[in-house]
């Protein structure tokens, strides 16, 4: 029984255990480094057969559809067939393509969306690694993708893929700076970059404390990762798929792996940074319900995900930059120094985690900003109707 | 010149009881330039001289008030029974009067013999542009001062120009005339047939080293068919746009002139194929107006039920796509259009048996008269309807993300619309409350309460929330109609189109030839042309007869909405960005089978 | 410290492996039949007009200028955010200047236009 209660870490102890009985340390380091290694990376190829099925289920029944449902039971096969498929199409390059480019980005995506998953904290002590720039190590990894996408799109030499390209150096670096300063709020707060150790000091989960930081965070993480209603970089009905228009086979397959790989990962921080990562009920008498707990909640913020991309139009590129920059940008800088003002009210040395008194002041800051902002973005909407002729409605 | 018509006359004096009529005016105007009149069933047509065309057109728009051109077509006249006239070609105009409805043809014998030519309208009207082109590739009229006389439905090297009466029909040499026992037929996957293909040629207008070319269609989804847009982008912004049509061009005005009247109405079903019952009403109700005969209430009132069923599934889809075009596959509304289309689907294969190519609506009457149950069911989409509509508003309506997309986009004023031939939706939503069922109402739609959605902001948002309106407006006349729907035949009594009933055929020999020769040769309208317009859900569809006295009609045109209305995508979108090129061209509600028929 | 990177070394070269091993495992048991027509550039079914990697509007790159200049800075936030509850309130005040200067340079940019669309 108290094994099972932390099943997971006492799984790892005795494995250690046993493969140390014959190897040297550094064998056993290195061993384990590779098993963590290798289920790491298959955790965007995981994600992909579970989240597309899931997606398709989910859009499927917001649309009045079944979904699909012949490919076994509930169709939760759909996902290996179509991954067989991918594997055995044809792969076909364009002939005005720049090859070493054009197949390199397929690559070069899959590999970024895998090396977010080292340091995502299932439950205390499942973490690849517990860097001490965690959360910087995330953004500076999340960069390599929009480099990808900038090289698919560059190198098809086709029209549609280089729109695709050009919106993604205008989306995902303007995103990218509300992305990092909610982050740097959730840092400023706990005082730490590492994952696990962030999840360890939200004693009441940060999106009751940072609201608005978890707002911004899950709008930027969402244009991140071209998700409704900001998937301008694939957008079907303009560019017909954007960057990766050109791309057939399993090269395609790496790029749909990437996004669902990337769509499961920003869900995973999602949870780590504002909704108490592992933490819930009985944890602490049985941690084992950590990644339980982990994944229930970040397959609620993919749920979100999904419904706002089964009922919300898409954004334009001008007003989605100007959301970036005029609206999630000044209000996250005023996030974070207003974070930064509270921390020094009741300041203790060596402090984990915001006190009680300290979280209701970030609480009653968040609002007001979330007011004031809704308040503007009111007022510049009314503007905008008035300018084309809607004065009234 | 003759004209052949139930009654040609002179312009007369106006006499003191009565106001000159606008024919009388124009030919006090313009003594030298209109050459005659004639009326036949209630249309008047003035013949104009080609030189005066400009004048006579610009003074009907002017001081008239005759400020929409209709219809723009033209005719090849030397196969003509009896025809003596000089001139081998004539083109006609229909004018609308968009406050009054009245409306008024005139009609230009082109000079030239076979190489003919006449003024270009193109600038008075901007919207002339197009329709000029359709007579120039299809019929060989040259316009003189048409800004761009270029082929539009046909390829740049089709050899001929197929409506004038010399060309056979299918003459032409196809490319794909294999046949299954061809050896290549064996090796898919290879190019089948040998197809010189016509490069495709750059707007001469458009500067491919500045901006970029961008092709969008015919294979794009978001083009609603096989239609090409040519974008010319500089950036995300559109600096022009060219519409690039006729890929679906499938020679229907041709075949209507090889076949009887009422052999043609399916061919109806598949030029608007969203809309089938509108264009079956269309067509019906242009073939009675030139037959002349009577319609019984009870199959007038189901008409209006089928048709305004069919405005309601045609603005659903419009719908879905629409909102579609904003969001990508993924949206939910595509579906529950859908899903609401398909309760209208099924009342039409109730009635019909068919659900999308319906041929229910016939030159006459309608087929059969309506199952007992059908009131029900269109009572079930009455209950049902209203909370529906009011649950998309509620989805999207007020959705900041729409309301930002859609709102200044593709704007349109009153005076562009009217310029540019714009009807429908698109010219009430732009402030011009002008729609046939009031201004010239037809199949007894003046006897209903009902009322034209107007708005005047002339955008996206204006016209979705105009088409939201006239969907509320179509139950209400569906409701209607329902209440008063009246017993008694379907199909007109009178014996010119109606077969003579069974128990007559053994008694009298007159009604056993007639029902005869109803069966074998069809129904024979008199000598002459008419044309007859209907709203469509797109907007004007009007069709344009003439009868040579045989059962087959000598010339057939169809007067497409979306053929008009697509003419408006580059006013629209120009300046905008990519996407609202998008936006703008779900907004017109085009179907590919209507612009390219 | 450094095992940790050794560990994201290790699990970096992974992560690159198992996509190139997807791609030979997939060259070795997909058709390859490729012919001029396939290999053409997708333009919507039409030839392409003109080329596309023509002159295109520095709009974009507007955004990237702004971008880096605003990337820095969260650079320099982060080690701020971590060790500022040793700082104490001279680190606020010095990161409020910090963060205004930031802020006058987005109006500044603002005011420029340089943040609407062209």
């Amino acid at each position: 029984m108290d094994y099972l209660r932390n099943f997971f870490v006492n799984l790892a102890r005795s494995w250690t255990a046993w493969i140390g009985g014959f190897l040297p340390d550094w064998g056993v380091n290195l061993v384990n480094y590779l098993v963590v290694g290798i289920i790491l990376v298959l955790m965007p190829v995981i994600a992909t057969l579970t989240l597309t099925w899931m997606e398709r289920k989910v859009i499927g029944r917001i649309q009045n559809r079944i979904g699909p449902n012949r490919v076994g039971p509930w169709g939760i096969f759909q996902a290996f067939a179509d991954a067989v498929k991918m594997l055995i199409k044809e792969d076909i390059v364009p002939s005005g393509a720049d090859k070493p480019v054009f197949n390199l980005a397929p690559i070069l995506i899959a590999g970024a969306a895998a090396l977010l998953w080292a340091v995502v904290p299932f439950g205390r002590g499942m973490i690849g690694q517990n860097l001490n720039i965690g959360a910087l190590y995330v953004v500076a990894v999340g960069s390599i993708t929009t480099i990808a996408v900038i090289m698919a799109g560059w190198s098809s030499n086709n029209k549609f893929a280089l729109l695709g390209a050009f919106r993604v150096v205008a989306q995902l670096l303007s995103y990218e700076i509300p992305m990092v300063l909610s982050i740097a709020t959730v840092v400023l707060v706990t005082g730490t970059m590492r994952m696990g150790d962030i999840v360890e000091r939200q004693v009441a989960p940060f999106i009751v404390v940072l609201p608005v930081a978890f707002i911004t965070y899950l709008l930027a993480a969402a244009a991140e990762t071209g998700r409704a209603p900001f998937d301008l970089l694939e957008a079907d009905s303009e560019i017909v798929a954007g960057y990766f228009v050109e791309y057939s086979g399993l090269k395609f397959g790496w790029f749909y792996i990437a996004e669902y790989g990337n769509l499961f990962a920003i869900a995973a921080i999602t949870t780590t940074l504002f909704l108490g990562g592992w933490r819930g009920p009985f944890v602490s008498v049985a941690p084992a319900l950590g990644p339980f707990y982990f994944v229930i909640k970040s397959v609620a913020v993919i749920f979100v995900l999904m419904w706002i991309r089964g009922t919300w139009p898409r954004f334009r590129i001008d007003q989605m930059l100007a959301f970036a920059w005029k609206v999630l940008v000044p209000a996250s800088l005023a996030n974070l120094l207003w974070s930064a003002i509270v921390l020094q009210i009741g300041r203790q040395p060596e402090q984990l985690g915001p006190t009680i008194v300290q979280m209701i002041l970030l609480l009653v800051g968040n609002v007001a900003i979330l007011a004031v902002t809704g308040l503007l973005l009111g007022r510049a909407a009314r503007r905008y109707a008035a300018q084309h002729g809607w004065a009234g409605a | 010149m003759t004209l052949v018509n139930d009654s040609t006359t002179v312009p007369a004096e106006p006499t003191a009881a009565r106001p000159p009529t606008v024919g009388e005016q124009l030919a006090a105007r313009f003594p030298n330039a209109i050459l005659g009149a004639s009326t036949f069933r209630g249309d008047t047509t003035l013949t104009v001289a080609p030189t005066g065309l400009t004048d006579v057109a610009r003074a009907l728009r002017d001081e008239l008030g005759f400020d929409h051109l209709s219809n723009l077509s033209s005719t090849d006249w030397s196969r003509y029974r009896g025809y003596a006239g000089k001139e081998r070609f004539s083109t006609i105009y229909h004018f609308t009067s968009t406050r009054t409805g009245e409306r008024i043809g005139l009609k230009v014998f082109a000079p030239g013999g076979d190489s003919p030519a006449v003024p270009s309208l193109a600038a008075l009207w901007a919207g002339a542009n197009w329709p000029e082109r359709e007579v120039y590739d299809l019929m060989g009229i040259k316009f003189d001062g048409h800004p761009d006389l270029r082929r539009i439905l046909l390829p740049n090297n089709w050899p001929n120009h197929p409506l004038r009466k010399d060309i056979p029909r299918g003459g032409e040499t196809v490319p794909f005339s294999m046949i299954w026992e061809d050896e290549e037929f064996q090796s898919f996957g290879k190019q089948i047939v040998e197809a010189k293909s016509v490069q495709p040629v750059p707007p001469k207008q458009a500067d491919a080293n500045k901006h970029m070319i961008l092709n969008m269609g015919p294979q794009h989804p978001s083009t609603h068919g096989v239609l090409r847009v040519v974008a010319e982008l500089d950036g995300e912004t559109v600096v022009a746009a060219y519409p690039d049509i006729g890929y679906l061009h499938s020679g229907f005005e041709k075949q209507g002139e090889t076949i009887r009247y009422k052999d043609f109405l399916p061919y109806t079903d598949r030029m608007d194929y969203v809309s089938a019952m509108s264009n079956n009403l269309g067509y019906s109700l242009a073939v009675e107006k030139l037959m002349g005969v009577e319609i019984p209430p009870r199959a007038q009132v189901i008409r209006v039920i089928c048709a305004e069923l069919q405005r309601l599934a045609s603005h659903l889809v419009w719908l879905g796509t629409h909102i579609m075009d904003a969001a990508g596959v993924s949206h939910a509304l595509l579906m529950y259009t859908f899903r609401e289309r398909e309760q209208l689907s099924d009342i039409f294969e109730l009635i019909s048996g068919a659900r999308l190519t319906i041929s229910y609506i016939r030159p006459g009457g309608v087929w059969k008269d309506v199952p007992p149950s059908f009131v029900e069911r269109v009572q079930d989409v009455l209950k049902a309807f209203p909370a529906r509509i009011d649950e998309y508003e509620r989805m999207i309506t007020e959705n900041p993300v729409w309301l930002g997309r859609a709102r200044g986009v593709g704007k349109l004023t009153a005076e562009q619309c009217l310029s540019l031939g714009v009807t429908g939706p698109l010219l009430r939503a732009s402030g011009v409350p002008f729609d046939y069922r009031k201004a010239r109402p037809y199949s007894g739609y003046e006897n209903y309460d009902f009322k034209v959605p107007v708005m005047t902001e002339g955008d996206t948002y204006a016209r979705y929330l105009v088409r939201l309106e006239e969907m509320r407006q179509s139950l209400r006349i569906i409701d209607q109609a329902l209440k008063n729907l009246p017993d008694g035949p379907v199909w007109t009594a009178d014996r010119k189109m109606a077969l003579p009933p069974r128990q007559e055929l053994d008694t009298s020999m007159e009604a056993l030839i007639h029902h005869f020769k109803l069966m074998t040769e069809g129904f024979v309208p008199p000598m002459g042309e008419v044309y007859h317009s209907v709203e469509n859900p797109r907007g004007e569809l009007g069709f344009y007869l003439v009868s040579d006295g045989t059962a087959v009609p000598y010339r057939l045109h169809v007067r497409a909405p979306s053929f008009h209305n697509l003419q408006a995508t580059d006013t629209m979108a120009r300046g905008s960005l990519i996407a609202d090129l998008v936006l703008v061209i779900g907004t017109i509600d085009i179907v590919l089978g209507d612009v390219d028929r | 410290m450094l095992s940790q990177y050794a560990f994201i070394g290790i699990f970096a070269v992974i992560a690159f492996a198992l996509p190139v091993i997807g791609l030979v495992l997939s060259w070795l048991i997909r058709p390859k039949k490729s012919n001029p027509a396939k290999t053409t550039t997708y333009e919507c079914g039409m030839e392409t007009i003109g080329d596309t990697w023509v002159q295109f509007k520095a709009q974009y790159y507007l955004y990237a200028l702004i971008f880096v200049v605003f990337d820095v800075e969260a650079i320099f936030v982060f080690p701020w955010a971590v060790a500022y509850n040793k700082l104490g309130l001279y680190a606020l005040v010095e990161m409020a200047l910090f963060i205004a200067i930031l802020l006058g340079g987005l109006l500044y940019a603002w005011r420029k236009k340089a943040l609407e669309w062209h």
